[in-house]
């Protein structure tokens, strides 16, 4: 049981404003708690409170009393609650630092000093149970994400802790990883675990949970059963619900991407396997598919990051074989996954203009794009402490700033919450009615469903589908080879469902 | 091979640094790069090593063409094979053992566990960081920023440099909170692992110490 009262703290080096303020909350033995809330709303500091890194690891200003079955939480040490409060954080990097699988679930057992003969039945054990023991001996970085992050919870769980704490447990996850961690966790808590998960991609649990907690600015806004809380959820928007599409936009019928019997190998391994494929102007497509599917590679063919092993890629009608990816910036802009691998800039004003100068062009529509991505207030501010889902406006913002004809945007739904989805949505739109022609990598099939009116659906390196989502979401044979999720696994939020809901 | 205690692993593997070290002639370090080529050939890692060239190849052209440059041929071709027996001593040293077995055979040698530790997860992190690189690269020549190794790009390293520090430290500190959470610290910390040097391998570390000492003989006389 966990007892959180009156906890205010904020971190040091911080004076202005509280990352917690009042928390008052008690989490009894055996129950599913979601704590949902928009990216810098306060929840996996919240989550921190429960296994004592805050304050033992964070420091800071604390005020209050966290007790973990009975044990005040500043008289003791996070590692001895290491037995009660199993934590597994969000980046699966961090979290998993061994070189196999096996030596991770080990370690845990291994700091607590158990005998060696004990630590391999235990680790045998959860591995069997977590459906993991087939690559006990691997190194986890070569899993997948669903892979990983059931390592993670494994390497928790072998300690036997009463209470399971995840971080944004589903960030980077594909609809299969996310099944099997999702159910990981049902069955968890059928045995009679304590499960917290701290979420922004709520849609899948909102089934399962048997409490939820919404939090905002540092406060608890909502407590109460999913039933109570989903007005709330809604009307914060952590659910997001999309714009209406865009009136049809006239193709010229002019391609401008034009890939032929593409084939790509790295490392021996064939990546991209014999794909053909035509985008026209002012076409929206989304380029769906599990993770490690292809897709990253296919558009890093696009402006020539990747050289096709065999076939052809052109782009505006001449053939890329021999331009250099700094030649095609003006004309294919890529907005990659992390922006924090493109920040380096002191304000966010000359992030925007980086690319520009670049290319020695002038920043004449510059205005009007900070007014597109609602970047007035952020300009003079640094790249670095916005939030996430700022930082992924302004990465994307610089790579618009350098006006490409094509847009490509790889996962726009990683690691950011409803609000930001609908935002992102509507800019699509807006730059649609522009007429960019735009692309988008993601495997995040109800985003896709809702920006893009193509789907080019990619398995194990191959075109397995090409239309229109309507119909493909629909094509059995799709979902039985695993290229698509079940519609019932991905769109959970649309009001049709409402009724459905527990 | 592979069964070996990672404490033999690493004498074997400091023998042979050694022996290469204090190898006098370009004669014999043809023939020991002979014999570390038959060595990569008989285990199946002459592949990676080919691949592993690209890196070290341009290093050993350039010791070879300096000295050539300012000494003679011979010690030119002395220097330069002797780098390349090292960087392939330790190429072998590194593919046949694990992180944990060079921290284990280190925390056995007495190094507190702490710095065998530290030593083995830096060096599991070494691919993570590099793939990093790329990906930086990748985004700043998407926009336009061009980061190949020309001179009059210098003043755009920092396009690199920072998002890699920035990320570097974000990435220290969730692994410290990683380490704290599964109780790195904590005293009295058992070992799943047991190891055990056998009669054989004691032979064989004795073997080559005096194999070792031999050849150094003989060179000196």
């Amino acid at each position: 049981m966990i007892t959180l009262s009156d906890i205010s703290y904020r971190y040091p080096g911080t004076t202005d404003g509280w990352a917690l303020e009042g928390i008052n909350l008690t989490i009894q033995d055996g129950e599913f708690v979601l704590i949902c809330g928009g990216s810098g709303s306060g929840k996996s500091t919240l989550g921190y409170l429960f296994n004592g890194l805050i304050p033992h690891f964070f420091g800071g200003d604390f005020q209050g009393r966290a007790e973990v079955d009975g044990v005040d939480t500043r008289q003791t040490s996070v590692a001895r609650l290491l037995p009660k409060v199993g934590l597994v954080l969000q980046n699966t990097d961090a979290h998993l630092f061994c070189s196999s699988v096996e030596n991770e679930l080990a370690f845990g057992l291994e700091s607590l000093g158990f005998p060696a003969a004990e630590i391999e039945g235990k680790l045998r054990w959860i591995a069997e149970m977590l459906g993991i023991e087939n690559f006990l001996d691997r190194p986890p970085q070569i899993l997948s994400g669903g892979e990983r992050r059931l390592v993670a919870i494994a390497s928790v769980l072998c300690l036997n802790p009463s209470l399971l704490l995840l971080d944004e447990p589903f960030a980077h996850l594909d609809w299969e990883g996310m099944d099997r961690v999702k159910k990981v966790l049902i069955d968890l808590h059928r045995s009679g675990k304590t499960i917290v998960v701290i979420e922004q991609r709520i849609a899948g649990l909102i089934h399962h949970a048997s409490r939820s907690i919404v939090m905002e600015q540092g406060k608890i806004l909502c407590d109460g059963t999913i039933e109570q809380s989903l007005d709330v959820i809604r009307e914060r928007r952590l659910l997001p619900s999309y714009p209406g599409k865009v009136q049809k936009v006239s193709k010229s019928g002019e391609p401008v991407i034009a890939i032929r019997n593409l084939s790509h190998d790295r490392d021996g391994r064939q990546i991209l396997k014999d794909i053909s494929l035509e985008v026209k102007r002012g076409e929206a497509v989304a380029i769906v598919g599990r993770n490690g599917s292809g897709k990253t590679t296919l558009i890093r063919h696009l402006n020539g990051l990747r050289r096709p092993g065999k076939g052809t890629v052109s782009v505006m009608g001449s053939a890329l074989q021999r331009k250099s990816p700094l030649e095609m910036a003006s004309l294919v802009g890529i907005s990659f996954q992390n922006p924090n691998d493109q920040f380096f800039k002191n304000h966010v004003r000359e992030e925007l203009t980086a690319g520009l100068k670049a290319l020695g062009k002038g920043g004449e529509t510059l205005g009007e794009i900070c007014d597109l991505f609602r970047l007035q207030d952020l300009l003079d501010r640094s790249p670095y402490r916005l939030s996430e889902g700022q930082k992924r406006r302004v990465a994307l913002a610089s790579i618009v700033a350098m006006d490409p004809r094509i847009l490509v945007i790889d996962e726009p739904t990683v690691g950011q919450d409803g609000r930001f989805l609908e935002a992102i949505a509507g800019v699509i739109t807006s730059l649609r009615e522009k007429g960019y022609t735009v692309l988008l990598v993601t495997h995040d099939l109800e985003f896709a469903f809702a920006t893009s009116d193509r789907w080019v659906v990619l398995h194990e390196g191959r075109k397995v589908g090409d239309g229109k989502p309507a119909a493909l979401i629909k094509d059995r044979e799709l979902i039985r080879m695993g290229a698509l999720g079940t519609e019932a696994g991905w769109c959970l939020t649309g009001e049709e469902e409402s009724g459905a809901l527990p | 091979m592979l069964s070996l205690d990672p404490r033999t692993k690493l004498f074997l593997g400091a023998s042979a640094v050694v022996l290469v070290l204090f190898t006098e002639s370009a004669m014999l370090h043809g023939i020991e790069a002979g014999l570390l080529f038959f060595s990569l050939w008989g285990t199946g890692m002459m592949r990676p090593w080919v691949r592993g060239l690209r890196l070290m190849g341009p290093m050993v052209i350039l010791v070879f063409v300096i000295t050539l440059v300012s000494f003679d041929l011979e010690t030119a071709l002395l220097l330069s094979l002797r780098l390349l027996n090292l960087l392939t001593v330790s190429f072998i040293f590194f593919r046949t053992m694990t992180p944990e077995e060079v921290g284990d055979g280190l925390r056995k040698l007495g190094i507190p566990y702490q710095f065998s530790f530290i030593l083995t997860t830096s060096m599991r992190y070494v691919p993570l960081i590099t793939r990093r690189i790329r990906l930086i690269m990748e985004a700043q020549t998407a926009r336009g920023i061009d980061l190949r190794p020309r001179l009059r790009n210098a003043a755009n390293f920092m396009a690199l440099l920072t998002p890699l520090l920035v990320q570097s430290f974000l990435l220290a500190e969730e692994l410290a909170m990683a380490m704290e959470s599964r109780g790195f610290g904590l005293k009295g910390r058992s070992f799943r692992k047991a190891y055990r040097i056998t009669a054989r391998e004691y032979g064989l570390m004795l073997l080559s110490l005096a194999f070792l000492v031999a050849f150094l003989w003989w060179q000196r006389g």
